[in-house]
């Protein structure tokens, strides 16, 4: 009909073409090869305790404020943190528990909130899918607990909370958990293929090294990210 | 004195050959100054982390098995990446070249009702000149990653695909900011110098109602798009605006969700330095209530599917844009990227560019290389880059020679006498002996040859020559009594 769709056929008719008359004769033979040999570091090795000191020291290297706490000790710890940023609005995703909700703050509870409000909070608390301790990166999915994207963007404060239950030594065991783990409730949309649509890894604030590479903290994310690691490994 | 004065062009149908545009590079002091010390910071930088893992060879294999397995069967990746991204909301558009991408953003911007357009980063923008055809369609077009403010304010042009704008120094952009946002007593802190771009996008990110970005990967399973990137601009585009326009080339497909544990653990490492870019998102068509409620993907041909179609060339294609390459390059470092006249420069550009010119222009950039293979070694996905860059020479060599005006050109004349001669032994024998007479009159008391007339120059211009020794190789070991060689044996 238009050119638009002459030209899908156009391009697949070139690559068709291209990958047919097979420049490389193994084709078949190395079919689904990337899949099998997978070769490189996929589990980690290291205990639970060796893991949470690697994803603190990481974290810690690229400009995020971690802060350890006791199972029984985090919504204390969560005050304390409020407390020390000097703010006073906190946004919250909707599926956020209450009791992390400490009180003496004004909390705007995520239900579509208008950017602008967002945009006016002093910080966001979220929780996380999971924690990467080889990168320092920690993972979103965007559940109930974790809130819309933008909630954890616009507020210059974000603080996340990772239960070391929920770290995991390397990257490959990070896409085991994302087809195996019985995801927590509700946390994140699966796609069809039961893998999530929608996801954001956190690697300490926002930064840029543009300028003479000099590594600059905070441009348009987040300028301080927290992150409360709760001990609840065995 | 701003970046703009010397005006690089990075059109490679108009740019001049590589040894011309890098002439006033060479003579720019300051420039070389910047590009030494931004690409002495990350190979240092990257150096550190890629030493720390262990298993970087395996993820580099891995790596270039997973790109191969996804061009050999690239046009079923992609037919199941459209499927799944409009199974999620996202709409699939096809473009068989530059002008016809650029089209297709312009109507989607106006079906959007967009007067304005965020920006992201992306190469493949600058590749198919998007900001100009936008500018001049009445689309206000802002950049939003700090490089491309700076470059786009200041109206110069990329010299790197990952720090574009790596040649310009903090003087620089403070002159650059300080006029164009008309900020007075702006310091030259880079702190306060983001800042002030920090303020100037702020209301941008608010209020403009669609945004374009690149792809550094899509996956053919899912069909998600992969984004990478620091400040935070990226997210902003991903999910402030009401429509989220993705121009990405075909190759930039990874066959299964699974591949991106290994692509992600090589890019940042070998792009910036660091473990992981401070912002990684993913994002399948599109979810409602969050982020932009329309989504466009333009599929970008434009050259690459004949690359794919060439035996030795088609590993380019693997190419995921680290900029390790050109990091890594002697070359690179002493020009910076603007002698390249492409918005691909270094290592990578020298093969990428010329083949998706069809080597119709961009010839001078196979030669831009001294084959050291310092990029081959650095590639996170194994492009054997100099390899290619020979094959391109051949081809680019090939092409010329056959040109009417170049058979009497007495390099060519010189090769095919050259042919003849070295295919009799006597012919070979005599021109031997001519030679040690001719060249007996140019070759100094050293035994070295400093200067040669003609053709000969274009030798003696930069190195010297050995002048010819007094007595060949045959004529030694003809010499050589019989005793000898027993003492050999």
């Amino acid at each position: 009909m238009s050119p638009v769709a002459d030209s899908r056929k156009q391009v697949l008719e070139r690559i068709r073409a291209a990958t047919t008359a097979s420049p490389r004769r193994d084709s078949g033979a190395t079919e689904g090869k990337a899949a099998e040999t997978r070769d490189y570091v996929r589990q980690g090795q290291m205990t639970a305790s060796a893991r949470c000191e690697r994803f603190i020291e990481r974290l810690r290297e690229y400009d995020a404020d971690v802060m350890e706490c006791a199972p029984d000790g985090l919504a204390a710890a969560i005050a304390t943190q409020l407390r020390a940023s000097g703010g006073r609005t906190f946004v919250a995703p909707a599926g956020l528990p209450a009791e992390w909700r400490a009180p003496g703050f004004e909390w705007k509870i995520d239900n579509h909130l208008d950017v602008r409000d967002v945009e006016h909070a002093d910080g966001v608390v979220t929780a996380c899918f999971c924690g990467v301790a080889d990168s320092g990166t920690i993972v979103l999915h965007h559940g109930p607990a974790e809130g819309r994207r933008v909630i954890s963007l616009l507020p210059d404060w974000h603080l996340c909370v990772v239960r070391a239950s929920q770290v995991v030594e390397t990257l490959p065991e990070y896409f085991e958990r994302c087809t195996t783990e019985d995801w927590v409730s509700g946390a994140g949309d699966r796609g069809r293929t039961g893998l999530p649509r929608l996801v954001t890894w956190i690697a300490g604030p926002s930064a840029t090294a543009d300028i003479e590479m000099t590594r600059i903290k905070g441009v348009h994310g987040p300028r301080f990210l927290n992150i409360i690691l709760v001990r609840d490994e065995e | 004195m701003s970046a703009a004065a010397d005006q690089p062009i990075l059109d490679p149908a108009l740019a001049p050959p590589f040894p011309a545009a890098a002439l006033p590079v060479l003579r720019n002091v300051q420039l070389r100054k910047n590009v030494a010390h931004a690409i002495d910071v990350i190979q240092a930088k990257r150096a550190r982390l890629v030493a720390e893992k262990t298993d970087w060879q395996e993820l580099r294999s891995a790596a270039s098995r997973i790109k191969d397995e996804a061009l050999q069967k690239l046009g079923v990746h992609l037919e199941q990446f459209e499927e799944r991204c409009t199974a999620a909301g996202g709409h699939v558009h096809w473009a068989a070249d530059a002008a016809e991408a650029r089209r297709i953003v312009l109507e989607l911007l106006r079906e959007a009702d967009a007067g304005e357009v965020i920006k992201i980063k992306t190469m493949t923008s600058a590749e198919i000149q998007l900001n100009p055809f936008l500018e001049a369609a009445g689309v206000r077009t802002y950049e939003t990653d700090l490089a491309e403010i700076i470059l786009q304010l200041g109206q110069g042009e990329p010299s790197h695909i990952v720090v574009p704008a790596l040649h310009v120094n903090r003087s620089q952009v403070r002159e650059i900011f300080a006029r164009t946002m008309g900020i007075e007593n702006l310091s030259d802190e880079p702190k306060a110098l983001t800042a002030a771009a920090r303020n100037y996008l702020r209301q941008k990110f608010l209020s403009v109602p669609a945004a374009i970005s690149g792809a550094n990967f899509l996956v053919a399973e899912t069909g998600s798009v992969v984004v990478v990137e620091s400040e935070g601009n990226g997210r902003m585009c991903l999910t402030l605006p009401k429509t989220m326009i993705t121009l990405a080339g075909i190759e930039k497909i990874v066959p299964r969700f699974q591949d991106l544990e290994v692509m992600l653990q090589l890019l940042a490492r070998s792009a910036t330095g660091e473990r992981m870019s401070p912002y990684t998102s993913f994002w399948t068509g599109v979810t409602p209530g969050d982020g932009p409620q329309k989504f466009h993907v333009v599929l970008l041909d434009n050259g690459r599917s004949s690359i794919l179609a060439r035996k030795t060339e088609r590993q380019t294609l693997r190419c995921i844009r680290c900029a390790a390459c050109m990091n890594a390059c002697p070359v690179y470092r002493q020009t910076g990227g603007h002698a390249y006249g492409s918005v691909y420069p270094g290592p990578i550009g020298a093969i990428l560019t010329p083949q998706l010119q069809h080597l119709r222009h961009a010839q001078s950039l196979p030669y831009a290389s001294s084959l050291c293979g310092a990029c081959y070694e650095v590639c996170p996905v194994k492009i054997n880059i100099p390899e290619i860059l020979i094959d391109l020479r051949a081809k680019v060599t090939d092409r010329e020679r056959r040109t009417v005006g170049k058979f009497f050109d007495p390099m060519y004349v010189g090769l095919r006498a050259a042919n003849v001669i070295f295919s009799r032994a006597r012919l070979f024998h005599a021109a031997q002996w001519m030679g040690r007479i001719g060249l007996r009159f140019f070759t100094r008391r050293d035994g070295w040859i400093h200067s040669l007339p003609g053709v000969g120059a274009k030798w003696t211009q930069t190195r010297d020559l050995r002048g010819l020794p007094k007595q060949t190789f045959h004529e030694w070991w003809a010499q050589r009594g019989s005793a000898t060689s027993k003492e050999v044996r």
